[in-house]
């Protein structure tokens, strides 16, 4: 079989952007979206590909406004970059994916990654307060605004959250962003889950809180300074060099899966990881990584115990043929006629990312 | 318009005689919320379970029959109005807290479970349910999660959307389905998070799993004076341009802080321009530095009579006033129409002076009290309903605040709604691309359009848009 290389186009507007993709749906080619290529492994392998369409060349912010606290961005800027923008008034956006640097704000909201400040911040789907996205016909639709509370119509910010550009491509977005912690100390201790219980359970909740494979714990506490000693003090843990975060944010081995579960049963699966798996977890989220190091049988195994447990395991990089094994996502949503239904309102022809994601 | 023949009958198999309501008297109770318009529904259906949802929903599908799920009535927008008639589908006897796991801090209640009593029920485990709308005592959770209310603690915790875990919902071809649930990051689109806050016209709700917190030890409530509307604005974008973020900043000005006083004594200063509710949660050490910090922002930003909740008794009689504000204005007329625009925060002291000023125009007494630190407005034009020529004047000037609040960057609802009465100005800040959008998710959930029809999208057989000439305004002063 030839495969041809796709096209790659690299707009520079939203509007050309939305232009090349009503240009390529009308011609029936497939359009994968494409921003910082962090997460690139991620999803089923496409069925086709005719155009790779990079949105990195929106990368503007459109604007900040720190009273507000509020800030605008093409699709296509680095987490990088809006954070040295946004520091500059001692404001940040609070996301810290793996895989980092060089995740774009598109590719973080139609991947829907997260890090470890998801305990304290939650994910980008609550902070996500505005988006405008091109869509297969040609239009441009834009969803919520640039105010922190906002009902008027739907939720389209959800609607593409984590969709990974099925539905159509986000060109940009708008964020309710927040003051860096007056204080924010790391600390670091030996033991485990039982010492992450531990540390989820002082009067003032960490902001994130790791436990590594190699029983290490890490747990971030943020607010003001006496209530984040308090905590120092009642743990007695060490404090640890806040690098520890970039470093941990860099990881990304080249077969890696998520396990999402609830909360509670996060632990008895990542238990079940064969013996000296490499994993990382944030158990106050319910959300661990795992360096796949084993054969498909053991991934379809471990798969079966986290959605028995009402989770998920979704790869987030492997060899192709590895993913074709196993799959990407495993067992279809049980409202997966709603989602296709929704698929076909939006991307009729099926040109967006076709064979990658569950829709 | 009655039913079609045999359908109220069909109703009665499903839910049992005494719960269908359809004579014309009985039906008047159920003809509002808490908002202006009003239209009888042809029948009121009383569903005690998720199958009576579905069976309800199945017999209105063959028949086409507009179906409204309501809960409390409490709505400020018209969510919950038969505005085409059809069926009241009634989900206040489904009232049941079916379980509150304290492990995993979350609670599975059924739609007609009042907001204030999950946090009462939760508290015996040490949680509480987040969103707090002023209208708690009576307000449902799946009226909260249809609407995505918010309230004032939203500030820090974030409106109704951030809390819902998961929801079993009954789609209009009568169809039950669960969407999300206690997982995080589960596969495909997240259509429960599309489904709160679609003001049921996308599905009925009949279970819902929402996320409880820890109740915070220490607490610290205070109450400062400021001399206008405009200093209390700048004191507000002041505290948390220092990088704090309360858990709830709330402003009254000084109309709403007359009545409020006069009705709870709750020691609010009655001379002051405006006053601040500020209130931080945490542990001790931290609310007891934030409160120092904040008292000091407030007084070099024009604050004056700080005063301190000293006792839990003292704080809950601030915030009775706070949340009881609305009825207490019942004391300078009978009737309000209140408003719920939010601006970008930096922005308030320019819209408040354009309420005020379009208060003047139209004669019309306006109080405000609102989600400052949100930037969340609630303009109250206080009237009297007997004066039939009043609601007109009313109407308008609620129409020309929100515009204002729209050319000032904003949008149309925080934590209300658009419902009935703001339908009509959707375009002011969607183009017909974005509605389009909007629509298409209609279509998938409900192609027949028998779910609370009539809301949410501009019909333009309704109503006339008063200031159509101006718009496109807003269009033209996107932000992208």
């Amino acid at each position: 079989m030839v495969v041809k290389a796709p096209a790659v186009e690299k707009p520079a507007t939203a509007e050309e952007l939305a232009r090349r993709l009503h240009d390529a749906a009308v011609s029936n080619l497939a359009v994968a979206p494409a921003g910082g290529g962090r997460a690139r492994g991620m999803g089923d392998p496409l069925d086709r590909c005719d155009v790779l369409l990079h949105t990195t060349g929106l990368d503007r912010v459109i604007e900040h406004s720190q009273a507000d606290m509020v800030v605008s961005v093409e699709a296509g800027i680095t987490l990088e970059a809006l954070q040295a923008e946004l520091g500059k008034t001692g404001q940040f956006l609070p996301v810290d994916p793996f895989n980092s640097p060089g995740h774009t704000i598109g590719g973080l909201l139609a991947t829907g990654w997260t890090g470890p400040l998801r305990l304290r911040y939650g994910s980008p789907r609550d902070f996500l307060i505005g988006i405008r996205v091109a869509l297969p016909d040609g239009k441009l639709a834009t969803g919520g605004g640039r105010v922190v509370k906002n009902v008027s119509g739907y939720d389209m910010m959800k609607l593409h959250y984590g969709a990974l550009g099925s539905l159509g491509v986000i060109v940009a977005a708008s964020f309710k962003v927040f003051p860096k912690p007056l204080q924010d100390e790391t600390l670091s201790e030996a033991g485990g889950w039982a010492a992450g219980e531990r540390a989820l359970s002082t009067p003032l909740a960490p902001s994130a809180l790791e436990v590594l494979s190699d029983g290490r714990v890490l747990a971030r506490y943020a607010g003001s300074p006496a209530a984040v000693k308090r905590v120092r003090d009642e743990l007695g843990w060490q404090r640890a060099d806040p690098a520890v975060w970039d470093d941990h944010a860099r990881r990304a081995p080249e077969r890696w899966a998520r396990i999402a579960a609830p909360r509670s049963e996060l632990r008895k699966i990542v238990d079940a990881l064969p013996d000296g798996a490499e994993w990382w977890a944030s158990p106050g989220n319910g959300v661990a990584h795992w360096a796949i190091s084993t054969d498909a049988q053991s991934v379809r195994d471990l798969r079966s115990r986290a959605e028995k447990a009402g989770g998920t395991l979704v790869i987030l990089a492997a060899p192709d043929d590895f993913i074709r094994e196993v799959g990407a996502w495993g067992a279809a949503p049980a409202t997966i006629d709603i989602m296709r239904r929704l698929k076909k309102a939006f991307d009729p022809n099926g040109v967006l990312n076709p064979g990658r994601f569950v829709v | 318009m009655p039913l079609p023949a045999g359908v109220a009958e069909a109703l009665r198999r499903i839910v049992g005689r005494e719960s269908v309501i359809d004579a014309p008297n009985d039906l008047r109770i159920f003809e509002r919320d808490g908002s202006i318009e009003g239209a009888l529904p042809d029948a009121v259906v009383l569903a005690s379970s998720t199958d009576h949802v579905a069976a309800v929903m199945r017999v209105a599908a063959k028949h086409r029959i507009p179906v409204v799920p309501r809960g409390a009535g409490t709505g400020l927008s018209g969510g919950a109005v038969t505005i085409r008639g059809g069926i009241a589908l009634q989900v206040t006897r489904m009232r049941h807290i079916l379980e509150i796991d304290p492990v995993a801090q979350t609670a599975l209640v059924e739609p007609g479970v009042v907001n204030q009593e999950l946090s009462l029920v939760a508290a015996q485990h040490g949680l509480f349910y987040a969103p707090d709308p002023s209208s708690q005592k009576a307000c449902t959770i799946g009226g909260n999660a249809a609407e995505n209310s918010g309230g004032p603690h939203c500030l820090y915790y974030g409106v109704t959307t951030n809390h819902v875990l998961g929801m079993e919902v009954v789609l209009a071809d009568g169809s039950v389905h669960w969407v999300s649930g206690d997982s995080p990051d589960r596969v495909g689109l997240d259509l429960c998070g599309v489904l709160v806050g679609s003001e049921g016209t996308l599905c009925a709700i009949t279970k819902i799993k929402v996320k409880l917190l820890r109740i915070p030890t220490s607490v610290a409530t205070l109450l400062a004076a400021f001399p206008s509307i405009d200093t209390a604005s700048q004191a507000v974008s002041a505290v948390i341009g220092h990088g704090i973020v309360p858990a709830a900043l709330e402003m009254m000005d000084r109309v709403t802080v007359g009545a409020v006083e006069a009705h709870y004594h709750a020691g609010y200063p009655t001379d002051a321009g405006a006053v601040l509710l500020v209130e931080v949660d945490g542990i001790q050490e931290s609310t007891r530095e934030l409160t120092a910090a904040i008292s000091e922002i407030l007084t070099a930003n024009h604050g004056y009579a700080l005063r301190e909740a000293q006792t839990p008794a003292e704080r809950e009689l601030l915030w009775a006033g706070r949340k009881g504000a609305i009825g207490a204005l019942g004391r300078i007329k009978p009737n309000y129409y209140l408003h719920d625009g939010v601006v970008p925060r930096s922005r308030l002291p320019q819209v408040l002076s354009a309420v005020g000023e379009i208060g003047e125009h139209y004669k019309l007494p306006v109080a405000n009290v609102f989600h400052a630190g949100d930037g969340n407005l609630h303009p109250n034009i206080l009237f009297d309903m007997r004066d039939h020529q009043v609601i007109h004047q009313v109407e308008g000037a609620g129409e020309e605040m929100l515009r204002a609040v729209v050319e000032l960057g904003g949008a149309l609802s925080g934590e209300h709604g658009i419902g009935l009465e703001k339908s009509a100005f959707m375009p002011w800040i969607y183009s017909e691309d974005d509605l389009d959008a909007m629509h298409r998710v209609k279509d998938v959930f409900d192609g027949d359009g028998i779910l609370n029809p009539g809301k949410i999208f501009p019909d333009p057989s309704r109503k006339a848009v008063h200031l159509a000439g101006r718009t496109g305004l807003a269009i033209e002063a996107r932000w992208w």
